[in-house]
C-alpha cells in the first residue's frame, strides 16, 4: 500500500460550520482515511504538522493579519488546495459588506483603532491561487467526499458548470420563482448543493455564488422586478454571499 | 385498429388490473404542478392534468441514470427491465418517446432505454388544451401509435383505441369490462375532437420552417433574447425530445463507485466544449439560438424536435415562449 496523503485542514475567520462539516461526513470519513492521514485539522486532531501537505483544505475568509500569514503557510506548504465553502470561494457574509476596514470598526465598534489588525474580509481566492474551488454554504459535503477522492485516485475533480435549475429539475421540483413568485436565485447561482433550499419551498438565496461564464444578473433583476420586488432588496439579495463583479 | 368502450364504472376494475402488469405511474398533482408517480389507487390520478414538469422520458432515461456499477474491482451493468405500466401520456408525450426512439433504439442501440422501453406498457389520455399547448400545428396532437391503449374521453366512459398486440391481450383478457362501440359513442367522441381542435390558442407555423431557419441566423431576434435567457437550462430539462446527457463518476465508498448519466443542457457552457478548449457554442446568444436549431431545424425531414406539449413555455423563469421567438425572428426577415 502507498502512503498516505497528508492532509491539513486551515481554519481562517468563518462560523465553523464548514470545518465542522468534514465531520459530518461520518462513516464516509473513514473512507477517505484510506487514503489521507490527517496532519492538521483542529476539530480533529492535536497533531499540528510542520511539514508538508499534500491536499490542503482551507475554510473560512481572510478577515485578519493572522488569516493572512496562515494561508500563506498553507499555501506554501500544500501540493493542492482546495478554498472550501463560500467564505473561501466568495467572501460569504461577512466578505458582501462592501466597506474600506476603518469605516467598519467605526460603524460597530465605535473606534476606529484596530488591535486585532483585521483586515476588509475577502475571500482565501482573492490572495492566492487555488487549485480547486468549492462553493456552499456550508458547501455539500458530499461534493467535498468525491473531489477528496477523486485527488486521492490521481483524478482532476470536476468543476460544475450549472446554475441550481438544473438539480431543481432533476429532482422535479416545483419551480418557486415561477409557481410562487418566490424571489429565487437558483438560476444565477452555481449548483451543486441538489437545490436543498427548493426541497423546503424555499426559493435559492445564492449562497453558492454566481454561476461562473455567461451568468445573466441583469436578466434575473428585471425578473424579479416584475414580480413586484423592489430594487434595494433585489441588490442586498443579490449581494449576500457574493460581492457580484459588475 | 379496434376500438371499444370502457363504461365509467368499469373504469376503478380496469385500472386496478393494471397493477397485474407491474407498477402503474400516473399523473398527480402535487402543489400547483403534476408529475407521474406512483399510483396506487385511481382517487391519486389528476385526470385532467395539463402537463407534468418532466415528461415520460424520465421512465426511459432518468434525470439521473446509473449505468454502471464497479464493486470489488468488476463493473457491474445497470440493465433492467422490470415490468411497469405508464398510464394517462398525452399525446405529444407518446410522440415525445417516438422522436427519442429515433436516437435511442436506432444502431448503436441504447441498452438501457431498450429495456425498460420493452418494460413500459403505455396508456394514452385524451386531453384538452391550454394555453402553452400547440401540438395540433405539429401533427403530434394525435397519436396513430407508440401506445398499447389509448383512452379518449366519453360523457359516461370511454372510448379505446388498441395500439398493440400487447393492448390486444389486455383487453382480451380484461373482455367483462369492456363493450362495443356505439354510433353514439363515435359521435361523442367525434364532438370532443372537435372541441378540442377549436381549443387551441397557439400553433406554430410550420411551413417554411427550416428555410426560415436557413436564411435567419443572423437575425437580431435571436440578440434580443439571448439578453433575456438566463441559460438556466429549465428548458432542455423539461422537454420531452431533448437527448443530451452528461456521464459523471461517483464514488460511493473508497473502493466503489457508479457511473451515472443525468440530463445536460445545450445552454451549459461545457456542453459545446471539446478537447483542446475549443468550444462551438462560446456565448449564451449562440447557446440560445442553438437549441431553436436543434428542435426545427437539423432534421425537419425526419419530424421536428418539437412536439408543442408547451413545457419549455410554462416553467421558463424569463418567460420566454418558444413559438413567439419563432415568430419574430421569421419577422425580422421581412
Ligand atoms: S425554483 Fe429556483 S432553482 Fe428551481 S427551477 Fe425555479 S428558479 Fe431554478
Ligand atoms: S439552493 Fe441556493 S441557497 Fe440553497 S443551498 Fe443551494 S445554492 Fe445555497
Ligand atoms: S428556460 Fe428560459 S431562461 Fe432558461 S435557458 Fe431556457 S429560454 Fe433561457
Ligand atoms: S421545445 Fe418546448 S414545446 Fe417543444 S417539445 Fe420541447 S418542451 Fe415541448
Ligand atoms: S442540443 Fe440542446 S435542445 Fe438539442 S437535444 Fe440537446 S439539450 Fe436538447
Amino acid at each position: 500500500m502507498m502512503d498516505k496523503l497528508k492532509l491539513g485542514v486551515f481554519e481562517l475567520t468563518d462560523c465553523g460550520g464548514c470545518a465542522l462539516n468534514l465531520l459530518f461526513l461520518y462513516e464516509r470519513l473513514f473512507d477517505l482515511l484510506e487514503f489521507y492521514e490527517i496532519e492538521e485539522f483542529h476539530m480533529a486532531t492535536s497533531l499540528s504538522g510542520e511539514g508538508h501537505y499534500d491536499v490542503a483544505l482551507v475554510t473560512g475568509t481572510v478577515s485578519t493579519r493572522r488569516d493572512l500569514d496562515l494561508l500563506k503557510e498553507a499555501r506554501n506548504r500544500s501540493e493542492y488546495l482546495i478554498a472550501l465553502g463560500t467564505c473561501a470561494t466568495h467572501g460569504s457574509v461577512q466578505g458582501s459588506v462592501e466597506l474600506p476596514i476603518r469605516e467598519k470598526l467605526k460603524a460597530v465598534y465605535g473606534d476606529e483603532s484596530n488591535p486585532m489588525h483585521a483586515l476588509d474580509p475577502k475571500p482565501v481566492v482573492e490572495y492566492v491561487a487555488v487549485d480547486f474551488a468549492l462553493p456552499g454554504c456550508p458547501y455539500d459535503k458530499r461534493e467535498a467526499f468525491q473531489a477528496l477522492i477523486d485527488i486521492a485516485k490521481g483524478i482532476e475533480p470536476v468543476k460544475k458548470d450549472y446554475p441550481v435549475c438544473i438539480e431543481c429539475k432533476l429532482n422535479e421540483y416545483e419551480c418557486v420563482l415561477v409557481k410562487k413568485g418566490l424571489p429565487c436565485l437558483g438560476p444565477i447561482t452555481l449548483g451543486g448543493c441538489n437545490a436543498v433550499c427548493v426541497r423546503s419551498g424555499l426559493g435559492c438565496i445564492g449562497c453558492r455564488g454566481p454561476l461562473p461564464g455567461e451568468v445573466n444578473p441583469a436578466s434575473e433583476y428585471e425578473i424579479l422586478k416584475s414580480k413586484g420586488y423592489d430594487d434595494e432588496y433585489i441588490v442586498r439579495k443579490f449581494k449576500t454571499f457574493a460581492r457580484w463583479e459588475p | 385498429m379496434r376500438y371499444i368502450k370502457l363504461p365509467s364504472e368499469n373504469f376503478e376494475t380496469f385500472f386496478n388490473s393494471l397493477k397485474e402488469w407491474g407498477k402503474v405511474y400516473g399523473p398527480v398533482k402535487k402543489g400547483s404542478i403534476y408529475s407521474f408517480q406512483e399510483v396506487d389507487e385511481v382517487a391519486e390520478l389528476a385526470l385532467d392534468y395539463t402537463r407534468t414538469i418532466l415528461p415520460p422520458k424520465k421512465f426511459f432515461v432518468r434525470p439521473r441514470d446509473t449505468m454502471f456499477r464497479l464493486k470489488d474491482g468488476r463493473w457491474e451493468n445497470g440493465v433492467e427491465g422490470e415490468k411497469f405500466v405508464l398510464f394517462g401520456l398525452h399525446s405529444c408525450d407518446i410522440h415525445g418517446l417516438k422522436i427519442l426512439d429515433r436516437v435511442y433504439l436506432n444502431e448503436p442501440v441504447d441498452p438501457y432505454y431498450k429495456a425498460r422501453r420493452d418494460a413500459a406498457l403505455i396508456v394514452g389520455i385524451s386531453c384538452m388544451p391550454d394555453e402553452y399547448c400547440f401540438c395540433k400545428s405539429l401533427g403530434t396532437h394525435f397519436a396513430m401509435d407508440g401506445f398499447d391503449l389509448f383512452l379518449h374521453e366519453l360523457p359516461d366512459g370511454w372510448l379505446v383505441r388498441i395500439g398493440s398486440v400487447r393492448g390486444h391481450e389486455i383487453a382480451w383478457e380484461n373482455e367483462e369490462l369492456f363493450e362495443d362501440v356505439t354510433d353514439e359513442d363515435l359521435k361523442h367522441f367525434k364532438e370532443f375532437e372537435d372541441r378540442r381542435a377549436n381549443a387551441f390558442q397557439k400553433e406554430i407555423p410550420q411551413e417554411g420552417l427550416a428555410d426560415m431557419l436557413d436564411l435567419a441566423y443572423n437575425s437580431p431576434v435571436w440578440k434580443d433574447y439571448a439578453e433575456k435567457c438566463l441559460a438556466c437550462g429549465n428548458c432542455n430539462m423539461v422537454c420531452p425530445t431533448c437527448r443530451c446527457y452528461e456521464v459523471c463518476d461517483r464514488w460511493v465508498d473508497a473502493y466503489s463507485s457508479v457511473r451515472e448519466r443525468r440530463y445536460d443542457s445545450c445552454f451549459m457552457e461545457s456542453h459545446g466544449l471539446v478537447a483542446g478548449g475549443h468550444n462551438f457554442r462560446p456565448t449564451r446568444l449562440d447557446r440560445f439560438r442553438h437549441r431553436y436549431y436543434c428542435k426545427s431545424y437539423f432534421d425537419p425531414s425526419a419530424g421536428f424536435n418539437c412536439v408543442g406539449c408547451g413545457r419549455c413555455d410554462e416553467f421558463c423563469p424569463a418567460g420566454i415562449e418558444h413559438v413567439k421567438v419563432l415568430e419574430e425572428v421569421r419577422g425580422s426577415l421581412r
